[in-house]
Formats: structure tokens, sequence, C-alpha cells
């Protein structure tokens, strides 16, 4: 049942990234100001949907992991990160390669991206911490917290970067896409490009989460077996 | 309370009678202060920017090394495992560890001030004591995020390098407001100047203390 799942979602996301990529490159009309480099916007927008919608989902995890206990919370949060982190790095990278012809510069501390880019360090610090514990329930607790922290964290850091950049004069006037889509057909695209990347995520979050559980399952059994052992006075 | 200010009052007295870890800060903000002004062109970096700058560099790298020592002071001969089976609750733990963060990395500042009033070539005058209570903030701050996060980094492997890596990207906004807020103060701004930035830190203390108090006994319990 759940392998069936995560393959059907598999198909669709491949069906929905073709789509998505024919939409971007034949389908949308040219943007008039920023001319053949805009559609990158069509990718780079829902990866940064996702990418905060999965750090939320770490968090909610490491509350329901300290409410209720239960190594499938942690399991949830961990697949979370790691996804979640993928889309932020694709969101930095394909918002660098957009910067370069629009701002002329790979990178500028505007705010959003300086606020992004704290939140992918504060995730690779996470991930890095699971890594770095070996007790599997000291890090789950930890990550637990690490994780609800960070996301509390996250208001504040967006708050006072923006303060931050107003303050000093903008280096660059920033377009920021999402309010100009005139055309109908950028809409139709951005939405088809959204479900494809929120497809393709879920698909990768199920992978990476079965096989979390798959490795508990695992550590229980071995677990099992090394007590039995101990009982039958074979070691 | 009981147990908050007995665990307190230990961690002063010990730290008077050895005065390892204020000694340790205040060297190590000393340090950072030195590097900076090699760093720095003197030609372009003398004015109260640079200075708050500086002092913040000194305040994040100060605070690291007095979370960890008011932590590890207590696991290097197990007596936290004595705290954790005493009746005293985990607030009050975190409660005393964090104050007592809170006053090893004030002294260091303390410190840093009149050491980067020399270096800056800056005036000791009333933007000291403006400057005092932004400091004050931040520490506190940093405090109760690095005694929250010291507990949980102390138990991995290279815990040296995990605290910083987690600490210093959620210290990230206070780092802003508080660099904005003493330059501010330095330079003789109004206060209306500042009233943002210090919302901030005001924020983020309340924020990152309550957040400490809560979820410190999840990060501290041995299994």
């Amino acid at each position: 049942m759940a392998r069936k799942i995560v393959t059907s979602l598999g198909v669709l996301s491949l069906i929905l990234v073709i789509a998505a990529l024919y939409m971007v490159f034949e389908y949308v009309p040219t943007e008039a100001d920023e001319g053949i480099v805009q559609r990158i916007f069509y990718f780079h927008v829902p990866c940064a949907w996702i990418a905060f919608m999965a750090f939320g989902l770490v968090a909610v995890a490491g509350i329901f992991y300290l409410w209720l206990g239960g190594q499938i919370w942690d399991d949830l949060g961990h697949g979370a990160a790691e996804t979640g982190m993928l889309f932020c790095t694709l969101m930095l990278i394909s918002g660098s390669l957009w910067a370069r012809p629009m701002w002329g510069t790979w990178w500028t501390w505007d705010s959003r991206l300086t606020s992004t880019f704290i939140l992918w360090l504060l995730y690779g610090g996470y991930l890095m911490l699971r890594v770095m514990i070996d007790d599997s329930r000291q890090v789950a607790r930890f990550a637990a917290v690490i994780g609800i922290v960070a996301a509390l964290d996250v208001p504040v850091i967006i708050l006072s970067v923006r303060l931050w950049r107003t303050i000093h004069p903008a280096v660059l006037v920033t377009r920021q896409g999402g309010h100009g889509l005139e055309d109908p057909r950028m809409v139709a695209t951005l939405l088809v490009s959204l479900a494809a990347i929120t497809v393709t995520f879920a698909w990768l979050f199920l992978v990476r989460f079965a096989e979390l559980r798959m490795g508990t399952r695992l550590e229980a059994l071995a677990r099992g077996i090394a007590l039995a052992e101990v009982r039958t006075g074979d070691i | 309370m009981a147990a908050f200010t007995a665990i307190l009052r230990k961690d002063l007295r010990l730290e008077l009678r050895s005065g390892q870890s204020t000694i340790a800060l205040v060297a190590l903000a000393l340090l950072v202060l030195v590097v900076l002004v090699f760093a720095l062109d003197p030609a372009v970096a003398r004015g109260p920017e640079t200075a708050a700058g500086a002092l913040w560099v000194a305040l994040v790298f100060s605070g690291m090394l007095g979370a960890t020592r008011v932590l590890t002071a207590e696991s290097e001969n197990g007596c936290i495992r004595g705290l954790l089976l005493s009746p005293a609750d985990r607030a009050g733990l975190y409660a005393a560890k964090l104050a007592a963060a809170f006053i090893f990395m004030m002294v260091a500042e303390a410190a840093g001030v009149v050491m980067m009033v020399l270096f800056f070539n800056l005036e000791f005058d009333a933007a000291m004591m403006r400057v005092a209570p932004v400091l004050a903030l931040g520490a506190l701050g940093f405090a109760s995020l690095a005694t929250l996060l010291a507990a949980i980094t102390s138990r991995a492997r290279a815990s040296d390098l995990m605290l910083p890596l987690l600490a210093v990207p959620m210290y990230v906004p206070a780092l802003i407001a508080g660099v904005r807020a003493s330059a501010a103060a330095l330079s003789g701004a109004p206060f209306s100047a500042a009233r943002d930035w210090i919302g901030i830190l005001i924020a983020f203390d309340v924020l990152f203390v309550t957040a400490g108090y809560l979820l410190f006994e999840h990060v501290i319990a041995e299994e």
C-alpha cells in the first residue's frame, strides 16, 4: 500500500514536471521587462514555498515528538528537514542564477536573500547535529527542541533583516515577482509548476520517510534480538 | 527559586575563588578586539559604527565560551547527575545557569567596552551609559540561547564546533539589532533612532528566555 502511494507519486511528479517544463519553455509568454530569464521564476518561487513549508513541518513534528513521544514524529521531522534543505538550496541557486543577469551580481544582501540564507545555515546546523550525536533517543529530543526554537526564530530573523535593509540604502531595486503576473498564462504556468514541485517534494519526502521508518524498525528488531540472546544465555 | 539561588550562588562563589571563566572570557574579548583592529583598515574604520560591530563580535565569542564553561563545569566531575537527582526543578537549573553565563558575559563586556574606547579612539562619556543596556539585552539573549544549545551540543561529537554552528545563525536578529542600536548609542543619535532595534532585542530575549525555560527539561534529562 505504502509502496503504491510512493510509486504513483513518483509517476505523477514525472508527468507534472514534464508538463511544467513544457509550459515554462513553450507555453508561457516572455515577460516584457526581464526577458527570457524571468522563466526561472516558475521554478524559484515554488521551491521557496516548499522550503518554508518543510521547515514548518520540522517544527510541528518536533512539538508532537515532545508532546506525544514516538519515533515516527522524529522520522517525520528528519525527513522534512532533509527534503526542505534540498529545496532551500535549489531556491538559493536558482535565485543566484536569476540575480546575475537581472541585478548584475550573483549575490546581494537583499532582505529576502539574507533571511533565506540564514534559514539555510540554521537547518544546515540542525542536520549536522543529527549526524554528530550517536544516541538515537537523544538525537530525537535534541532535534525536536532545535526544530521548534529555529521556527520561533524565523519571524524575528525576517523582521530584523527587513528593517536592516530598509535603513541601509537599497543597492538594487528589487523587482519581486508574483505581483506582476498580468497574463493568465503566467498564472497557469506558476500553478502547474507549484503542483509539480509540491508533488516532487511529497514523493522525495515519502521515500526518505519510509527509509527512516525502516531504519527505526530494524533498530528495534536488532535490540529485540540482542535482548533475547542475553535472556537465553547465548552471550 | 531556592534551587535557583543556591546554584547561582555556588557558581558565583566558585568563580570568585578561581576566576577561571571570567579571566578567559575577558582575555578572549580583548583578543577579538585586537584582531579586529588589525583586520580593519585604520584609515577607514575608526568610528562608532566599526566600534559597535567589533564589540558585538567580542560579545558573541565570549558568550559562546561563557555558556560552555558554565555547563561543562557541572558535567566534568559528574555534578550534573547530582543536580538532576535532586528535587530542584530543571527550569530553576536553567535560570541559574543562564544567570551565571549572563553575569560572566557582562564582566567580559565591561572590559570590552573599556578596550573599545581605547582602541577606537572614542571618549568615556554618556554614550557608554547608553550602550550598556543594549549590551545587557544582547548578552541576556545570547546567554539564554547558548545555555539551551550548549546543553545539547555538549552531548555531541565535536561539541566546540556544533555550538557556534547552531547558535550564530539563531542569534542573527539580535546581532543585527544590537549592532545598529549600539552604533546609534555611540554616535549620540536620539533614542528614536534605536527604538525599533531595541524592540527587536527585547522580543528576542523574551522569546528565547521563555523557550529555554520551557524546553530545557527536554535537553538536560539523561536517558
